[in-house]
């Protein structure tokens, strides 16, 4: 073989690759079609993405994980997509196992799973992880981070806008972190206590520095007893908490038995308000959009502990 | 579109194993079992978990499918030997384990986090993106070919066993008259009823289980004379409620599995009013009486 | 706090929470003792579980209507779904008449499906925070507070107050429907009353305690009375009072220990009565059926041993001895088990002599006697009346002398005209004590 042949050939290869590519660039000019499990991550799709991206989410901004069931039309929104988005660590149960099966076929990316274990808070001994990880904004940014890897690595040609538009989505992340993080440093120090039915903020504990109490444990098939209670309302009463909270995908009435049994003893504790966990609040409203829900926990968490 | 395709494959084939195993159930009058039996695997679950210390699907699967049968046979021992209605002995069973389940995961709350919507229960329109391979090979969906070997195993045990199993349905007294084996049918039939309704759960959910375990089964009840007439009418019913469902949640857009249900639960009640319907236009001509006691 | 410390704590009841939880759950476990019994009866024992799927599409309609998950709107949500679910239990029974276990089944799975067509439905819509509208009903029973009391407390009186002002009502209608429509009653109403008492019931114990402790509450202790009793009275107290024991030990148990559900633990306890009952129910506990299969055997075995003796003394004399080899001569046994045979005829003074060399007493010839009388009266009477050959006249008696009582002895006695003999031509012997035993 000469040298002269290879030069040829090489120069084939250089032509039809520029063509290739020339003529995708023209064949994706339509955004990109992502397919996100809850609304946090398509909050969070559509701030890197922008108009690059078509987002769809799966769970609506008032739709929490436990009560979502697939509906016909999900099959083809699914089918359609060219990079699913979902949060991984079981918070989508069931549907989790089946989108990492799926990563065979069409790209898939789950955000809990891109981040080092050594960042997340394990639940137990069989190496599950706490999936709230959306509470933590340095922990949402840096599964943001590897989100924009992915993104850039489907869409090189959008690279630029995406790291324009991350930069500002992450600024914006930063910013919240740091506020969040002062305010609750203003708190008096006794009241940095979460009472809640069962924690959904240990991540959000673990970054601003606040102790989080459940009546019970991770489990939603569990329950708890009147030991458990008890030894809630010691903390509240020996800590002098001035308030508790309620989480959204928790029937009420767990907290309030709490708040019944303090107020019996002589020992009364406000009910602080109701937390978003699992869920956002309605599309259109502000805390039906990540940064307004964070805000909304903080506002209440403010309001309630001060 | 092939997605579809194979959604409406595994939801016949779920349809025709648990109308199956549920005329003979419905005949027994142990029909809540399916019910029951979804409860009852949390015990399972949890001690697969907690002795095997993963959340391995397969484990899973195992420890459900144990428990799910030792509560079918504890269900039918407690009728025989304790001589407890069928319908409460399925009952404290079913309550017993599942309290049982939720004590330890209580226990181990720091360490526990099972749920069976989460780690059992699956759901029939993910079906088609969970496929198996051989190498790198497709070789279609998972549920489908667990489908297909508990429908294989039903058929098997139908064409195998068609004479006890029909002599049990109708009486177990009548059965052991003819000298068949009361305890050992029994028997084999809560391993089945266990093994349909876990090997369902996890390919596509309990409340299509419990479902085409009792509907399709009564709608073929409604016009069948014999056993024969009615596994097969049964299983007819589950294909007609299948294709239904599935026009059914297109058209709204709906969970598929439920609208399967609702789709059967509207043919059973064609099949009543047509019934009632003939029944009236022949009263002269004749009455049909249907054995049956309240 | 010790485990001690702990169990005189909960009982000072001055924990408010333990006060209410330990209250409410013996209130609770009360009426759904009393309405659960009702159910168990109609073959309805899973109504609880029923009724707590079919709760379903009624949490989300009225969700869907009002836009709200305000516990009240939802509670009267889920009790409507609650009656339309009991209905359709109802029509499809009584009306269609499908089998009890299939109505519940197919309620059951249908209600649910409409609930889950309706959830995949709202969660398109920009409604208001769905979160938990699946669990938002199951309350826990640790969660109980005072002012579910009032409810509980109104619930169970009324209960109680219904069943005891219509009482012969309700058992009429229980137990024989069709009496009681003959009778005028107007069954369709009290049906509807008690439908609709029980559908309450059951709602408001799921929202406090949760499915499954509901579905247990229902059904357990009915099913454990059921184990007692035959009467509707006395199974109405016992499921009452299991319901009442149940909950406090549930409450005690999850307050001595953390991580101790309270719910689940009453549950535990149910089940541990029930078994408790299954095992030693005198009538039809397993241990006492054992015992008195046992000594029908035992019974049984001696009776035919007194006879193998009799017909040896008939073969000679009263006074004669015999050897065990004599008696398994007669009848084909093992040495052991006729060792123990002979062993607990001697102690009930059936015979005289030592276990070697044997012959019946008094006692023991009077009961052979009986024995032989009735056999060989039973055995002519089929020859005779029935046309039996004299062999198989012979194996019906060997299993009727056990059970003939002296009164069948003399009718047939009379009616076949005082025989002498036997189909096999031995004498049929007098009652024991009209005529003299055979002296000695």
């Amino acid at each position: 073989m000469t040298k002269n042949r290879v030069s040829r050939l090489l120069s084939v290869l250089l032509a039809l690759t520029s063509l290739w590519g020339f003529a995708c660039a023209h064949a994706e000019q339509a955004p990109l079609r992502v397919v996100t499990t809850t609304a946090m991550i398509a909050d969070m799709v559509t701030g890197i993405g922008g108009e690059r991206v078509e987002v769809r989410a799966l769970m609506g901004s008032g739709v929490d994980p436990h009560v979502y069931r697939v509906s016909f039309g999900d099959i083809q929104r699914l089918n359609g997509a060219e990079l699913i988005v979902y949060n991984g660590l079981h918070l989508e149960g069931r549907m989790g196992q089946v989108l990492e099966r799926m990563a065979r076929k069409r790209p898939v990316h789950a955000l809990g799973e891109a981040l080092p274990a050594a960042r997340l808070i394990a639940v137990d001994d069989a190496g599950a992880h706490d999936p709230h990880i959306w509470f933590d904004l340095r922990l949402w940014r840096e599964a943001g981070e590897a989100l924009l890897e992915r993104l850039i690595a489907l869409r090189p040609e959008d690279a630029s806008l995406f790291r324009t538009r991350a930069a500002a989505y992450f600024a914006r992340l930063d910013a919240l972190d740091a506020r969040i993080r002062q305010d609750i440093a203003s708190l008096p120090e006794n009241q940095r206590l979460l009472v809640t039915a069962h924690d959904a903020f240990a991540y959000f504990g673990r970054a601003y520095g606040m102790e989080v109490v459940g009546l019970q444990g991770i489990s939603t098939a569990s329950e708890f007893g009147l030991a458990d209670l008890r030894r809630v309302r010691q903390i509240v009463a020996s800590r002098g908490v001035k308030a508790v909270f309620i989480e959204s995908s928790v029937p009420p009435r767990f907290i309030e038995s709490l708040l019944a049994g303090l107020e019996s003893a002589g020992q009364p504790v406000r009910l602080g308000g109701e937390l978003f966990s699992d869920s956002m609040g309605p599309a259109g409203t502000p805390e039906g959009q990540y940064f307004g829900m964070v805000e909304h926990n903080l506002h209440t968490i403010l309001e309630a502990l001060q | 579109m092939s997605e579809i395709l194979w959604i409406l494959v595994i939801a016949l084939l779920a349809g025709a194993a648990n109308a199956l195993i549920g005329s003979l159930l419905v005949l027994q009058r142990r029909v809540m079992l399916g019910d029951a039996i979804s409860h009852s695997v949390l015990f399972g679950l949890v001690l697969a978990y907690l002795l095997s210390g993963s959340r391995d699907p397969l484990m899973m699967f195992g420890g459900a499918a144990l428990i799910g049968l030792f509560s079918a046979w504890l269900t039918d021992l407690l009728h025989r030997l304790g001589r407890v209605q069928h319908d409460a002995s399925i009952g404290v069973v079913f309550t017993f384990l599942f309290a049982l389940g939720v004590i330890l995961i209580a226990g181990h709350a720091d360490q526990v986090d099972i749920d069976p919507d989460c780690v059992l229960h699956g759901e029939l329109a993910l079906t088609p993106f969970d496929t198996l391979h051989i190498g790198d090979t497709d070789i279609g969906p998972r549920a489908f070919w667990q489908l297909l070997g508990v429908t294989a195993l039903l058929l098997l045990m139908l064409a195998v066993a068609y004479r006890p199993l029909h002599a049990l349905t109708f009486s177990a007294v009548h059965a052991a008259s003819l000298g068949i084996s009361v305890a050992l049918w029994n028997t084999v039939l809560a391993v089945m009823a266990s093994l349909t309704a876990v090997a369902s759960f996890d390919a596509v959910g309990a409340i299509l289980v419990v479902a085409m375990m009792a509907l399709p089964a009564n709608t073929a009840l409604v016009f069948a004379r014999s056993l024969q007439q009615m596994l097969i009418g049964a299983v007819l019913a589950s294909a007609l409620a299948v294709l239904g469902g599935l026009a059914l949640a297109a058209w709204l857009d709906a969970s598929i599995a439920a609208a399967i249900v609702v789709a059967a639960g509207l043919l059973l009640a064609l099949a009543l009013a047509l019934k009632a319907f003939l029944r009236r236009s022949s009263a002269a001509h004749r009455e049909t009486p249907r054995s049956q006691s309240a | 706090m010790s485990a001690w410390d702990a169990l005189f704590a909960f009982w000072r009841l001055d924990d408010p929470n333990v006060l209410w939880v330990t209250l409410g759950m013996a209130l609770l476990g009360a009426s759904s003792g009393l309405i659960g019994t009702f159910a168990v009866l109609e073959k309805r024992a899973l109504l609880g579980d029923v009724l707590a799927h079919a709760a379903l599409p009624g949490v989300t309609m009225a969700f869907f209507l009002f836009h709200t998950r305000e516990p009240l709107v939802i509670l009267l949500g889920a009790a409507a779904a609650g009656l339309l679910a009991w209905g359709l239990i109802d029509l499809l029974t009584r009306r269609a008449r499908l089998r009890q276990d299939s109505a519940l089944a197919i309620v059951l799975s249908l209600f649910f499906a409409l609930g889950i067509l309706q959830l995949t439905w709202l969660q398109r819509q920009p409604l208001a925070n769905q979160a938990g509208l699946d669990k938002f009903l199951f309350g826990q029973a640790a969660s109980l507070t005072d002012a579910d009391l009032y409810l509980l407390g109104t619930v169970a009186l009324g209960l109680i107050l219904l069943t005891a002002l219509l009482f012969d009502r309700l058992r009429l209608i229980l137990f024989d429907r069709q009496h009681a429509l003959a009778l005028g009653v107007p069954v369709r109403r009290y049906e509807l009353l008690l439908a609709a008492m029980l559908v309450c019931a059951v709602v408001i114990g799921l929202q406090l305690a949760g499915v499954v402790l509901m579905a247990a509450l229902l059904l357990t202790p009915a099913a454990t009375a059921r184990l007692l009793s035959d009467r509707l009275r006395p199974m109405l107290f016992i499921a009452m009072t299991l319901g009442v024991l149940a909950g406090v030990t549930g409450a005690n148990v999850s307050y001595l220990a953390p991580r101790m559900p309270t719910g689940p633990w009453m549950v535990v306890a149910l089940s541990l009565f029930f078994i408790a009952a299954l095992l030693l129910a005198p009538q039809r506990g397993l241990l006492p059926r054992a015992l008195r299969q046992r000594s029908l055997r035992r019974r049984v075995e001696e009776e035919n041993i007194l006879r193998t003796l009799f017909k040896l003394h008939e073969e000679t004399s009263v006074d004669t001895l015999w050897s065990q080899d004599d008696i398994r001569h007669h009848r084909p046994l093992g040495a052991a088990r006729l060792n123990r045979i002979l062993q607990r005829l001697h102690r009930e003074g059936m015979l005289d002599g030592t276990p070697e060399r044997m012959r019946l007493s008094a006692a023991g010839l009077k009961r052979a006697t009986t024995l032989t009388r009735g056999h060989r009266l039973w055995e002519t009477y089929l020859e005779n009346r029935l046309g039996l050959s004299p062999e198989r006249a012979h194996f019906a008696a060997e299993a009727a002398e056990h059970v003939l009582d002296e009164a069948t002895c003399a009718t047939i006695e009379r009616e076949l005209g005082r025989p002498s003999t036997d189909p096999h031509g031995r004498p049929i012997p007098e009652r024991p004590d009209a005529a003299e035993a055979p002296s000695r």
